[in-house]
Formats: C-alpha cells, structure tokens, sequence
C-alpha cells in the first residue's frame, strides 16, 4: 500500500460542508458531453467486475463458448456453491478478518503511544531514536521478505497470526504521520488535564485521541484495507493453507478448480465482495478520511 | 455472502468496537489454534494435483477418511510445479510442515532430504505391509538417500498419445480393433497429425507450447541425445540432436499442425472442444475427458525417432520436516502412504500406472480402459537430468520453457533457443548448490 | 506486549502497567517517555532493524534455506549478482513497469477526480466506480484480468475477433505482457490516487472560483488556470508516492505471468523471491535485496530532494 502524507493541521468540518465543484454555467454541450464522458468511464471501470460476475452466474460450459455471451443462458449459483463447499474459503475469510483487526488495532495503539512519546516527551536518545525512525520509512518491506521469513523461522512464528501481523505493524509512517498531527494539537488541553492530575498514559487517551479522530480514522482505514489486501508477506509466512488469508489462499489453491472459470470467477467475486460491501456503504467517511486527515502536496 | 464474521466498517466508530473484536478474536484463535482438543491422529496432507487428478485423489481421500475414523485427515491442493515446491520447502524450514506431501521422484535429491525431510520409517512400512520387494528395483533405489529411505513411490507417468476416436476414425487414423494405429518415424508422426488436422480444420494435436520441455524431452530421448556427463557437472548436451527435435516443434507449429502458443487450460479445452484431435501430454488428464464424455481414448507416445523413450516422472509420498514430529502422527502417516499404495488402482483410473507391483498384477488395473493401454512404457520412462536445479517445475525445465516456447512461436530460431537454454543450463551448473 | 484494553466506557482510568506519581520523580520525566516509544520500538527492532542488518550479513554467507551448513563467501555473493544479467533483465523489467504505470496511473487519476468531484447519486455512483477496484485483493483482480485475457473465450479477444481483429495472447506474448500487466494495474490501484486527488479538488475554497465567475472567467479558464496549478503540489506528492509504489511491483506479475513469457516480465522481486525460496538460496537473495534497497533508497532520497526543493521554491 503506497504511504501517505497528512498534515498536521486540524482542519476539518470547513473543508467538506460544501463539497461543492467549480462553479459552472448551467447548461452546456460541453457539460453534458462531461457528464456522458464521466459515465462511460465507469462503466469502462465496471465491466470487468461485471464480466466476472457474469461468467460466475454461467454453467461451466457455457463459459468457454465461442462467440461470447453477455447474459448467462441459464443462470445458476452451482459455482458459488461449489467454492463454498469444497474450498477453505471460508477458513480464510476468518483468517483475513483476524489479520486485518488485530494489524489494524496493534498499528493504531502502538503508533499513537510512539507517536505521543516522541511528540510530547523528553528522553535521552529521543532524537536518535526518531531519526533511525525516520530512516526506517526508507526500507521497503519487500526487500526484507528474505531476512524476515528466517527470523520467523527461528522464532517459530511461520504459519501463526502473530507471523502474519506483527511485522505490518511496524509502520514507521505511521508514527510519523501521527507525531506531526500530534506537534500541532495545542499544549493547552493537555496542561489543563495534567492540573487535573492526569497521568500520561491518560492524557493520551482522552484528549490526543478524540482531538485526532480523523487523521486516526485514516491510519485505521488504510491500514485495514491494506492488512485486508496484503499479498506478499502473508504469501511468504503462511505455507499451511488452514493459515492462509483470502488474497493468499485464492492465489494457492486454484489450482484444484482446473478450468472451471465459473468456479474461478466465482471465488474471485467472493473474495473481492466484502471490502467492495463496505466500501459502498461507508463511501462517504472513506473519501473524507483522506481528505480530514488533509493531503500535504 | 458467507458467514464468516465480516470485516468491521472502517468508518467512525471502529476504535472502541475494533478493539473489543480483534481482542475476542485473538482470545478465540489462541485456544483452537492449539488444537490440544483432538485426541486423534493427524495426518495434513498436501499435493499438487489439479484438474481431474484433483478430483480422483478427492473421491480416494473420502474412502481412506470413511475407513479411518480415527484419523484427523485434511488434504490441501496447491497450485502445481514452483508454487508447491517452494511452500513445501517452506513449510520444512519453518517447522510446521505437514504430515505428508506428493514429491515428483525427479526432485528428490534436490529437495535436500537430509535437512528438509524426515526419513520414512521402514519398519512401520514393513508392519503396514508394504516393503522393498514390492516396486521395481530401480524406482526403489531412487527413493534412497545416504541409506535412509526419504520418498515411497506412487505411481509413474509418462508422456502420452490422447486421442479423439471420432475424429482419428474420421482421419483413418484407427486400427480394425479401433486402437490408433501405431506410427513409426517423423514421416508416418507428421502425416499423423496432418490427416487429422484436416478433419478438425484447426489443429492436429494439442500441446502446451509454454511449457515445451516434455515434448522436447522424449524427442531428443528418442533421439538417444545425453544431458550431463557421468559426474553430473558437464553439460553434453548434443547440438545437432537438440536442434533436430527443436526444428520439428518449429515445424508443428509452422504448419499449424499444434497451436504456436497455448497453455495448460488451452491444451485440455482445445482437445475437449475438437479443435484440435490429437493431444500430447501426460497421462493425467483422462478424468477430465471422461468427464467430459467425450470420445477418446490413450496409447504410448509415438516412436518418432530412434528408441522408445517418453518423459515422465513418479510421483512419491514424503514426510516434510517437522520440529517435533509426534509418533502418534507419524503411525497414522505411514498407515495412510501404505493405504494409498494398496489402493492405488483407483489411483491409476486418472492415468497413473501404479508403482506397487500387486497392484499393477491386479485385474482392477488391467481392465481399466484406456489406463492400461499405456502401461507397458513403465520401464522406458525418461527421468529429468540429475541435478538440484532439475526435475518436474525445477527450474532446468523453466529454462527450457523459457527458451523453448519462442521456437513454437516462431519468435526464435532453434538454434538461438537451444543457446539460450545452454547458456542457461551452464549458469546453473555453475551457481554454488544449496543443498 | 502491553497492549492497552480500553475500558467499555473509555472514560474511566485505563489499566496502565505502571503508575507514574502525578508529579513524579525525577527519573519518571526524565525516561517516561521511554515507555510511550517502548511498545512500538521493540517490533520495529525485531521485525525491521533486525531483519535490516540480518539481511546484510546474511549476504555473506552462503546461507541455504535448507538449513545446510553455511560458509562465509566473503563478497562472492555480490560478484555473482553484478554479473548476473537476471539481476539486471529483472531491474530492468521493474524499471520499465515503473515508467509505464506512473504516467496514466497520475494523469488518468487526475481526469477521474475531476470527473466525479460533483454532489448527487452521479458523484457517488462515479466514485464507487472508480474507487472500488482498489479495495480488492490483488488475487482477486487478476484472477479477473487472466479470464479476460485468455485467448479464444475471453472478453478482450472476443472484442477483438468480434470486430474482426486477430487474437493477442496478450500474456504469453512477449512485448504485450507487460502492456496487459500496466493495463491490470492502471484499472486496480489509480483509484488511491483519483481519492487523493478528489481530496486536494475539495480542499480548494469555493470562494476562489466564485471570485472567478464574477470576474468572468469561463468553465475552461478555471480548470486550466485554477484547478491545474492548484493541484500542482498534490500531483508533486502523487508521484512520489506512485514512483516509489510501482517499483516494487511483485503482485500482478507473478499472480498473471509468473515473470513469464521468457521472463520478460519478472521484476526485481520476484528474482529474490525465486533465488531465496524456490532455489533456496538466501544468502545470494540477500545480496540482491540488498542491490534493489540501494536503488529504492537513491530514488527515494532523490525524490525527496526534488520534492523538497519545490516546497521551498513555493
């Protein structure tokens, strides 16, 4: 998943009440022909999910029939019963919801505590500390697929969750995003409940959180979608299928379906389904996410 | 939709619900993680059958799970040849490897037995009835590494003739006991496929031009051409021979006699569909046109050349090393290997002809048509070059795929192909070996 | 590790491991703040700086995944990689899809977020549209696009002989592979970048094309000297952000090509991948990863300089 970069201001509500475009003359050619443009566009985007979800509807023979059919002659829900009878799928779906919660949880409590700790504290070796933070942005997690899976090896954490979740924990732009969020939170909040007679530990809870709602919603929807999503390292750590999430499984086991496109596309759009599910629904906050969380360009 | 939990919505008001979850979650998983429960015997199996071979270990693993109550069986199917091998490996090196896995014979010693594998107990072999006396000597002495006996041999299979019965009796291709008639020599192979192709309109024979090694393999077999030297250091390959078996494939292809790219799924539907009558490949996908029920039936593969030979392969069963094999599992493993032996009849309805020489003896075998019809080429199997970089899906053949499907594509000659493939061998032979 | 549970109504005191006196002790003030980095530093030694120098030393040695007994090679390891030319075909192949995806990967996302950044069921049905690939798993989108692909049934080549063209095997065809792969990716992952966009098109004040309008500026006027230059710094930080995404390709190849045909697609990822896992060889791997951190470094490092010096000019 690629990074990104928030700022640290606290901008919120002002931003999207609008949410309006630029202003434009009524009516014109040219926004009609904008609008059927935009259109067409998504369809070009949607066909093939629809061509998937089409071929997952045909009995398997009339998949490969030549020419191509758009509607399925006769329609039936024989793949999708067949993947869900035969396959692990549903093992893995539990897999990818474990992985996904439990990275998700982990990266948002152990990157606000950082991120408060280098924001907010003074300790020797806090500069040191950030800066090798900072340079650890740089190392790709990819190039350490070689190295990792050997400790895990050793540690006996290949095939477990915590040899899935706990190196995409380590998000070190994450910490960064939220310490420069956190720089800019006025001390004041924090002094008053400090007379109050706060702990530290508490502060943290009740005024950097809910003052950070949104850059945190943010961290916490991309960082799920991404555990959700990730490919490669839950592909190197998990060789026991019952262990596999969906993206790796999926990717696995296919083979045992042969040339059974139905059966294929039928698992395809299972795996696909739930985040698609949620991102429908939860459209609006997941565009705002990003946009509260305020791009720094 | 299934019923496992959906992801919660990453919307507002995940924190507190997030956490509650993931920590109920991570409670649950850790007690059936454990698995302590179970008072049975495990047994995880893994193999790489797909296609219609799938579907026949599927039946078996049913019959051995209804005999075997008290065994815990779980079967896994991965995606064959790279994909298979480098999880089971991985699986060995991370310790939580399962009970039991298929490995091709060809990529026994290259799998590094030694370290990635445990050594199979003979005598809970012998107590389950199967011991040496039982294979072919020389399939035996494979499965042996520094004494120890690593790999139980399944089956062997060769390189095969699929081929269309309506259409070859079309072609006038069938003998009067409508068996394909026996073709001797490039001529009589090439009319073959010619008369055929003119009945289909499309294609003679399918073949799976991204994956040419096999093809290539039993022709240059054929042709008597040799690999590495006896130490298994030099390569010896022998150009003119090479390049004559290369120039054939380029000439199937050019002429339209085979398709000039194609891959596995391609190979089976073009024969399925009628496109194409003949098909060459292994014997592995006769499930799938029974299944089909289509007209068809299999014979050796045709002598083009010199001698008989065909590429092929066995498969075995393996124990992948685990940190802390318990006795318990490893008893049930042995019992479920000797199992699949004795049953391996069912085994050889997907193509396969048996190791176990009982079985192989037994009128189960012999009646199956058209499994039998093959089965005499047992002995004239060609195995792959030894060597760690070797064997089915190892990397030499990647190389010859590599090099090789170019040739059908016409995009290079056979001899730039075959140099590349050389140059591609001798930086193998060079790298340091692994294992 | 202490993960904090929060209460169920998560006003009252959190259990903490430790209960620092309200105006504690010297030492509290002074290491305090230790604690707060404590939890997220010991993974990020274990699970980043370890494997970091691990890596390294690994490179050295002929270290086998089979465990065997390794040998210190000294930098043959890094000799072997420099005349490798599989090292070099597959950085090239990473290089290449890098400048092939980031181009319509910015500008596509660009025209998109103009597109869709309207109010109504449209807006929402042109977002959920152009967004929804990107939430799903890279299996998922290429067991699709390998379907579509596929020569004689799929969709692509039924359009084709449809209209009567031949056939591409667009994946097993050697100057078409990547092309397919690029396509894959462009319909996958330019949604990330369209939401960035649409971001930043929000954030411009309506104020500024009201002021506009009044000022008689035409539809066109304002896209071209508005919109465009206002998005300027976005587009700066998207293609960061793309350049540094696109080179570690490994996904979409793999799961739709397997570096094929001819290996004329196999990324750099993937050459460590084979060498350390499917040919067990860890230590040579290493020395690759090694190689490829190196470049991603330069290139990031370069970036960031272009990027920063942008800022300043600002």
């Amino acid at each position: 998943m690629a990074t990104l970069t928030l700022s640290s201001r606290a901008s919120r509500a002002s931003r999207f009440s609008r949410g309006s475009g630029p202003v434009q003359p009524r009516f014109t050619f040219a926004k009609v022909a904008i609008t059927v443009g935009s259109v067409l566009l998504a369809l070009l985007w949607l066909v093939p999910l629809l061509w998937a979800i089409d071929t997952s509807l045909k009995p398997e023979p009339e998949t490969t029939q030549t020419p191509i059919t758009w509607l399925p002659g006769a329609p039936t829900i024989d793949a999708y019963r067949n993947v869900l009878d035969q396959g692990s799928i549903l093992r893995w779906f539990l897999n990818s919801t474990i992985v996904a919660c439990l990275v998700t949880t982990l990266t948002l409590v152990v990157s606000t505590l950082a991120a408060y700790g280098f924001s907010r504290t003074t300790f020797p070796g806090r500069r040191v500390l950030f800066g090798i933070l900072i340079a650890g942005i740089l190392v790709p997690p990819q190039v350490l697929i070689v190295p990792l899976f050997q400790e895990m090896t050793g540690l006996g954490l290949v095939d477990t969750y915590w040899g899935i979740v706990l190196p995409q924990v380590v998000a070190p732009v994450m910490v960064f995003v939220l310490k420069k969020f956190f720089d800019g939170v006025s001390r004041d909040y924090e002094d008053a409940a400090r007379v109050d007679g706060a702990t530290r530990l508490r502060i943290v809870w009740s005024v950097m959180v809910p003052m950070s709602r949104p850059v945190l919603g943010a961290v916490a929807i991309f960082t799920f979608i991404g555990a959700w999503n990730n490919f490669l390292w839950p592909f190197i750590v998990t060789t026991d299928p019952a262990m596999m999430t969906i993206p790796v499984g999926l990717a696995n086991v296919q083979g045992s379906y042969g040339l059974r496109y139905a059966q294929i596309m039928a698992s395809a759009v299972l795996g696909g389904l739930p985040l698609l599910v949620v991102f429908a629904l939860f459209q609006r906050q997941v565009v705002r996410g990003v946009g509260d969380a305020g791009i720094k360009g | 939709m299934p019923h496992a939990a959906p992801p919660p919505p990453p919307g507002r008001p995940t924190r507190r619900t997030l956490l509650a979850g993931a920590l109920g979650l991570a409670g649950a998983t850790t007690l059936t993680g454990c698995g302590t429960f179970s008072r049975d015997a495990r047994v995880r199996e893994w193999n790489l059958f797909g296609g219609g071979d799938g579907a026949r270990l599927l039946q078996i693993h049913d019959k051995f799970v209804a005999e075997h109550k008290d065994i815990a069986f779980e079967a896994y199917t991965l995606a064959w040849g790279p994909p298979f091998y480098t999880k089971l490996a991985m699986s060995a090196a991370g310790g939580r490897a399962p009970e039991v896995a298929t490995l091709h014979l060809s990529r026994l010693k290259g799998f590094s037995p030694t370290t990635m594998l445990d050594p199979i107990p003979v005598d809970l072999l012998a107590k389950a009835g199967i011991t040496e006396q039982d294979f072919i000597p020389d399939t035996w002495s494979r499965c042996q590494v520094d004494g120890q006996l690593y790999a139980v041999p399944l089956d062997s299979h060769p390189f095969v003739l699929y081929y269309n019965t309506e259409i070859c009796q079309q072609a006038g291709l069938l003998g009067p006991d409508g068996r394909i008639k026996t073709v001797k020599g490039v001529d009589a192979f090439l009319d073959m496929l010619r008369a055929v192709k003119e009945v289909t309109g499309k294609f003679g024979a399918s073949v799976e031009t991204t994956n040419p090694w096999r093809l290539w393999w039993t022709l240059y077999g054929q042709l008597e051409g040799k690999f590495f030297d006896e130490s298994g250091t030099q390569l010896i390959i022998d150009d003119a021979k090479a390049i004559e078996a290369l120039e054939l494939m380029a000439k199937l292809a050019a002429d339209g006699l085979t398709p000039k790219s194609s891959d596995y799924p391609s190979l089976v539907a073009q024969f399925t569909n009628g496109d194409a009558g003949l098909s060459f490949n292994g014997e592995w996908e006769v499930t799938t046109y029974q299944t089909a029920k289509m007209p068809f039936s299999m014979a050796p593969f045709p002598v083009v050349y010199d001698v008989p030979k065909f590429a092929g392969d066995a498969h075995t069963f393996v124990m992948p090393h685990q940190a802390d094999r318990s006795t318990k599992d490893t008893e049930a493993t042995v019992e479920y290997i000797a199992w699949m032996l004795k049953n391996s009849a069912e085994w050889a309805a997907g193509g396969h002809i048996p190791a176990y020489q009982p079985v192989v003896a037994s009128p189960e075998y012999l009646n199956l048509k058209p499994q039998a019809e093959y089965r005499s080429v047992a002995p004239d199997v060609l195995f792959d070059p030894d060597a760690w970089f070797s064997g089915s899906g190892a990397q030499l053949q990647n190389e010859a795929g590599a090099a090789f499907s170019g040739v059908y594509a016409g995009r290079m000659t056979p001899k730039a192909a075959l140099d590349q493939f050389k140059a591609a061998t001798r930086k193998l032979l060079d790298t340091p070996s692994p294992v | 590790m202490a993960v904090q549970t929060p209460t169920r109504t998560g006003t009252t005191e959190p259990q903490p491991t430790r209960q620092p006196p309200r105006n504690g002790p010297p030492w509290t003030e002074k290491w305090g703040g230790l604690f707060f980095v404590a939890p997220f530093g010991v993974l990020f030694a274990f699970f980043l700086l370890w494997p970091t120098f691990s890596g390294l030393w690994n490179s050295f040695f002929n270290t086998s995944l089979a465990g065997v007994q390794q040998e210190f090679l000294g930098l043959a390891n890094w000799r072997e990689m420099f005349g490798d030319p599989a090292v070099w075909d597959s950085l090239q192949n990473t290089l290449v899809f890098t400048a092939m995806s980031t181009p319509p990967l910015v500008i596509i996302a660009l025209v998109m977020a103009l597109l869709a950044n309207r109010k109504g069921l449209l807006g929402w049905f042109l977002r959920f549209s152009y967004f929804a690939p990107f939430v799903m798993p890279a299996t998922v989108v290429t067991l699709i696009w390998v379907w579509i692909y596929q020569p004689g049934f799929g969709l692509v080549n039924g359009l084709l002989t449809a209209g009567g063209s031949a056939e591409i095997d667009w994946l097993n065809t050697e100057n078409r592979a990547m092309l397919a792969v690029v396509i894959t990716t462009v319909w996958w992952t330019v949604g990330f970048n369209f939401l960035l966009y649409l971001a930043a098109l929000q954030g411009i004040p309506d104020q500024v094309y009201e002021a506009a309008a009044i000022d008689g500026a035409s539809g066109r006027q304002q896209l071209f000297r508005i919109t465009l230059p206002l998005m300027s710094r976005t587009t700066g930080l998207i293609v960061v952000l793309q350049l540094v995404a696109s080179l570690k390709i490994f996904d979409q190849i793999y799961l739709m090509t397997d570096g094929g045909p001819n290996y004329a697609t196999r990324p750099i990822i993937q050459y460590i991948y084979e060498n350390g896992f499917t040919s067990y060889r860890i230590g040579y791997a290493s020395a690759i990863s090694y190689m490829f951190f190196l470049v991603i470094v330069i290139v990031s490092i370069a970036q960031f300089r272009l990027f920063g010096g942008r800022k300043e000019a600002n």
